[in-house]
Order: C-alpha cells, then sequence, then structure tokens
C-alpha cells in the first residue's frame, strides 16, 4: 500500500480535443516574434525603403504618376512571403519535437498548427489588403510610392487582395511545414527522394507539354483563370500539402 | 498494492543494420524511483522516447497505463520527458517553457517551478542557445519536478550542473516526491551522482538489459577481493567473478553474490581484505568486462 497522493493523479477524460488543439495554437505564439514580429518587421523594412527611394525619385524631378507607375512592378509587398516558408519549416523542425516533449500527440500538434497557419494567413492578409486601400486612398503614402499597391494587389477590390494573399501566405507555410514532416520521418534519404521525385516530375510535364506542342493551350487555360480563379488553384494547393504533411507526421520521429 | 505503470517485453528498436534496444522485457512499478543506467549509446534515451511515444518500436510489445503510448493523448498527457537533447522552439528561452507547461501538465505548480528557478540562478530570460550545459539541464529538471508527472523522465539530469545544483536537485526531487509520490526514472551515465536516490536499478548495455534489480539487493551483491594472488585464487575458485586485476604477487578480485559468515571467517584466516563495492564500480565491472570480452572475440576474428 502506498501513501496517498494530495490530488487523485488517476484521471479520466474531462478536457475537450479542442483544448489540446488550441494550446498548440498557444505554444506557437507564445514567443509572437516568430510568426508576427519578423515578417512585419522585413515588411516594415520594405515599406520604409520604398518611402526613402519614391522621395529620392521624385526630389530628383521627376512625375511622381511615373514612379508610382514604375513601382507597380515592385516585388516588396510579398518580401514576407518568403520568410513564411522558414517559419513553416522551423514549426516542425523545432516546435514539433518539443511540442512531443511536452505530452502533445502528432494529430494534435498538426491540427493546431494548421490552425495556427490558417489564423496567421488571415489576419495577415486582412491587414495588408488593408494597407493596400490605404496607399490608394493616400495617394502613396503623400509622397507618391507605391509598395502595396504593385503587381496584382489594388487591380480588383479590398475582398480580392484579401484573398490572394491568404491563399498565398497559406500555401508557404504549409509548403515549408509538409516538407520538413518529410525530413521528419524519412531524414536525408526522404529528402533526396522528394527532391529528385518532384525535379523528375516536373521534367516529366514539361516534356510531355513540349512535345505535344501544348505550351499555347496550357497559357490558355491559365488565362482562362483569371486572378480569382488563380488564386483558388493556389488554396487548393495550400490544401493538399496540409493533408499530405498530415498524413507524413502521424509517423514522424523528433530529432 | 502497487499498480504496474510501464509493462514491455520483447521491445526492439532497430536503424538499419543496427538495434538500439533489442528485445528488452521490463516493468515500472508505480510511486518507484528508478534508475536506468548505462554508458553512453547503450540504448537509454531510445527506451524512453518509445516509453513517451516518440519513436515506435520495430517489435515487441508495449504497454504504458493500460495501452500503446503513442498518439494516444490520455496516457502521454500523465508523462513527461525533456530529453538531455531536446530541440525548443526558434529563439525560445526558459520564460517561454515554463509559461507553456501549464498548458500541457495539469499538474503543474507555478510556485514551485519559480523556486526552482532562483534555486537554480537560472537567467529565465536568455535564449536557449546560449545557455551552457549546466543551464540547460537546469531547465529540463525544473520542467520534470514541477510537472509532478504520474511517470517522470530525467535524461541525464546531471549533466553540467555544479555542486550546489546537484544537491539542489536531490533534496528537492525527495521532498516532493515524498509529497507527490510518482513514478520517476533517472536516466544517466554518472550513477555515483544517482545512486543514493535510486530504488531500483535497471543497467542496460549494447541495447541489452544486463540487470534489473532492487537498489539496496545491488549494493549489497558485490564484493571486492584483494590479498596474495594465491589465497585470493583459492577463495574465488568456485564464485562467479565479475572482474580481476593482479599486480605482482597480490591480486585483486570481484565477486558477484554475498558473502555469508563463514565465507568472512574463511577470507580473514587467509588474510584477505574484503570491500564493498559501489554501485559505479559494480557497473563499471558489468559493462567494461563485456566490451573487453568483445573487443578480445573481434581481434582474434581478425
Amino acid at each position: 500500500m502506498t501513501a496517498t497522493a494530495a490530488q487523485p493523479l488517476a484521471r479520466t477524460e474531462t478536457r475537450s480535443r479542442a483544448h489540446e488543439i488550441w494550446r498548440i495554437v498557444r505554444l506557437h505564439t507564445v514567443n509572437p516574434s516568430i510568426f508576427f514580429g519578423v515578417p512585419w518587421l522585413i515588411l516594415g523594412g520594405a515599406w520604409a525603403v520604398s518611402m526613402v527611394l519614391a522621395v529620392i525619385i521624385t526630389g530628383s524631378g521627376a512625375q511622381p504618376d511615373d514612379v508610382g507607375d514604375g513601382m507597380r512592378y515592385s516585388w516588396a509587398v510579398l518580401s514576407p512571403q518568403w520568410y513564411l516558408v522558414v517559419v513553416g519549416v522551423q514549426a516542425v523542425g523545432l516546435t514539433f519535437s518539443f511540442a512531443l516533449g511536452f505530452g502533445a500527440t502528432r494529430r494534435d500538434f498538426w491540427l493546431g498548427t494548421s490552425l495556427m497557419f490558417a489564423l496567421v494567413s488571415l489576419l495577415n492578409a486582412a491587414a495588408i489588403a488593408t494597407l493596400v486601400q490605404l496607399e490608394i486612398a493616400t495617394d502613396g503614402w503623400w509622397v507618391g510610392t507605391r509598395m502595396f499597391d504593385a503587381l496584382w494587389y489594388g487591380q480588383t477590390s479590398w475582398f480580392g487582395d484579401f484573398y490572394a494573399t491568404f491563399a498565398m501566405q497559406l500555401l508557404v507555410l504549409f509548403v515549408g511545414a509538409s516538407v520538413t514532416t518529410v525530413f521528419m520521418r524519412w531524414r536525408m534519404r526522404g529528402m533526396m527522394i522528394l527532391s529528385f521525385g518532384a525535379i523528375a516530375l516536373a521534367l516529366a510535364a514539361v516534356a510531355l507539354v513540349t512535345l505535344n506542342q501544348a505550351w499555347p493551350a496550357v497559357f490558355e487555360w491559365f488565362g482562362s483563370l483569371g486572378l480569382g480563379g488563380a488564386f483558388t488553384l493556389v488554396l487548393a494547393m495550400a490544401a493538399v500539402f496540409a493533408v499530405a504533411g498530415y498524413l507524413v507526421i502521424r509517423r514522424a520521429t523528433p530529432r | 498494492m502497487t499498480r504496474t505503470v510501464v509493462r514491455a517485453s520483447g521491445l526492439t528498436k532497430r536503424y538499419g543494420t543496427f538495434t538500439a534496444v533489442d528485445a528488452v522485457d521490463f516493468t515500472l512499478e508505480e510511486h518507484r524511483i528508478y534508475g536506468l543506467l548505462g554508458r553512453n549509446g547503450a540504448g537509454k534515451t531510445t527506451i524512453m522516447q518509445m516509453l513517451t511515444g516518440q519513436l515506435f518500436p520495430n517489435d515487441g510489445e508495449l504497454e504504458v497505463f493500460g495501452r500503446t503510448p503513442a498518439e494516444h493523448a490520455d496516457v502521454l498527457r500523465r508523462m513527461c520527458f525533456i530529453a538531455e537533447s531536446q530541440r525548443y522552439p526558434e529563439d525560445f528561452t526558459p520564460a517561454h517553457v515554463f509559461t507553456s507547461a501549464p498548458w500541457f501538465f495539469e499538474n503543474w505548480d507555478a510556485a514551485f517551478a519559480e523556486q526552482l528557478m532562483s534555486d537554480f540562478r537560472l537567467p529565465v530570460k536568455r535564449r536557449i542557445k546560449k545557455l551552457s550545459r549546466g543551464q540547460l539541464s537546469a531547465v529540463g529538471v525544473i520542467v520534470g519536478l514541477a510537472s509532478r508527472a504520474e511517470l517522470t523522465f530525467f535524461d541525464e539530469p546531471y549533466l553540467g550542473l555544479d555542486a550546489v545544483a546537484r544537491h539542489v536537485f536531490y533534496d528537492r526531487l525527495l521532498a516532493d516526491y515524498a509529497e507527490h509520490p510518482r513514478t520517476i526514472v533517472l536516466s544517466t551515465h554518472l550513477i555515483d551522482e544517482v545512486s543514493r536516490l535510486l530504488e531500483h536499478v535497471i543497467l542496460i548495455d549494447q541495447g541489452r538489459i544486463i540487470l534489473n534489480r532492487d537498489a539496496d539487493e545491488v549494493r549489497g551483491s558485490a564484493t571486492t577481493v584483494a590479498g596474495a594472488r594465491a589465497a585470493v585464487e583459492s577463495f574465488v575458485a568456485d564464485r562467479a567473478v565479475i572482474g580481476q586485476e593482479a599486480l605482482g604477487g597480490l591480486a585483486s578480485v570481484t565477486i558477484d553474490g554475498r558473502l555469508d559468515q563463514r565465507d568472512r571467517i574463511l577470507a580473514a584466516e587467509l588474510g584477505l581484505e574484503l570491500a564493498p563495492v559501489s554501485l559505479q564500480q559494480l557497473i563499471v565491472h558489468l559493462t567494461g568486462t563485456e566490451l573487453d570480452a568483445d573487443s578480445t572475440e573481434q581481434e582474434v576474428a581478425a
């Protein structure tokens, strides 16, 4: 017979699944610099550079309208996009190992991480779409610069920009995370097979289209999608990576 | 009445052709302190990773709290295992670890954790990457103690800890264990440091369990006999020898098994000295001789 513990340790199921998934979201936000701080620092830096550039160019005597047209081809609005791939990689490469040490299941970790990705993309998309409208309303932050109202942004509506940003951010986060699950499950050998497989697949597709002289048809199809259609395709790809990551991580092991 | 917390039989983990854990059988009973001892690379961490569902066994059966641990939230939430080589999220600080711990450990005692942070003088705002080895060990020790999980693993808790910190760990563990009994597994190769804490010893070498006994039994189970070579040899002739050294006409032989009163009188008559063997010495004998035998075999084969 052993001493009775101060509180009964043998507990039955009292906590719901939602709690177990939500705590993963909280784990991702306990250090907010990863998902929010650094991406917005990058975007803020790009914005500051765009502002200074516009002031210099206008100061040298160029027409503000020409400056704006030139900056329409700036990729600055997409600058945090690439960093989010790294965020996706680290979410699985580092946080996954830690969450398992804290007794999370792989399933809950992936569901919680997916929820986190969705929330981050949602917030960022709303913020960027709003900044596009603000930039248009203030005529380029009063100096005629164009950072957010560039590329395909500012062409349709607030919702159009929101949808495009949401789909693209979700895609890069899930690409980074799901490719890392392959490493966590099969290590270097898996990564080699995955990358060679992807290259072989891409070459096969190019060969197929070229040999059938089908490039015009492919371009036509892309053109017929339109902006909304193209980003729906992006969103669908994000969903494919999310499902693939879920299947792979169920047997992944931490380093 | 005690419950069995862990039941493993034929548990095996292979990495390609290398067998890290080779068909081990053991059980862990509730409310005991176990020592999982062995040399570096013996398979200690692999066993703990399988018990906590981090690794999937290749073979054998494993039950923790009555079911397979991997992917079972109701089993995993009752355990705590911070590996010695634990990875932390990017730019994490100990403060982040202790903030998130209560979300995962329902018995988490924040005041106790706070107390331990000051006892170990842990710089909680410093990035984990910048911590010294001892400070990193302290993070794992604090999580392990304050989580009060039913089954708690400490993986090399003494690594890099200074004398004061080792003492703090020893005191706090025993005091808290008395108040909140739980099953504790201490995995380490620094055996002398933990030997006083242990109630049961599981010694593994090259993926196999070579000793699985009550710690008190182990402590008295081996004796070193020293004296004139001829006298020593006659005394140990029909006993299980686990280690021997000789220098000139003198010999020192370690034998397995307890000595009774008659043996002690005989030894005194022969002018032999008897000395108890510490846990550490015994383990060096048990795992070291095996290594020697292996290398001789390899030389013969070559």
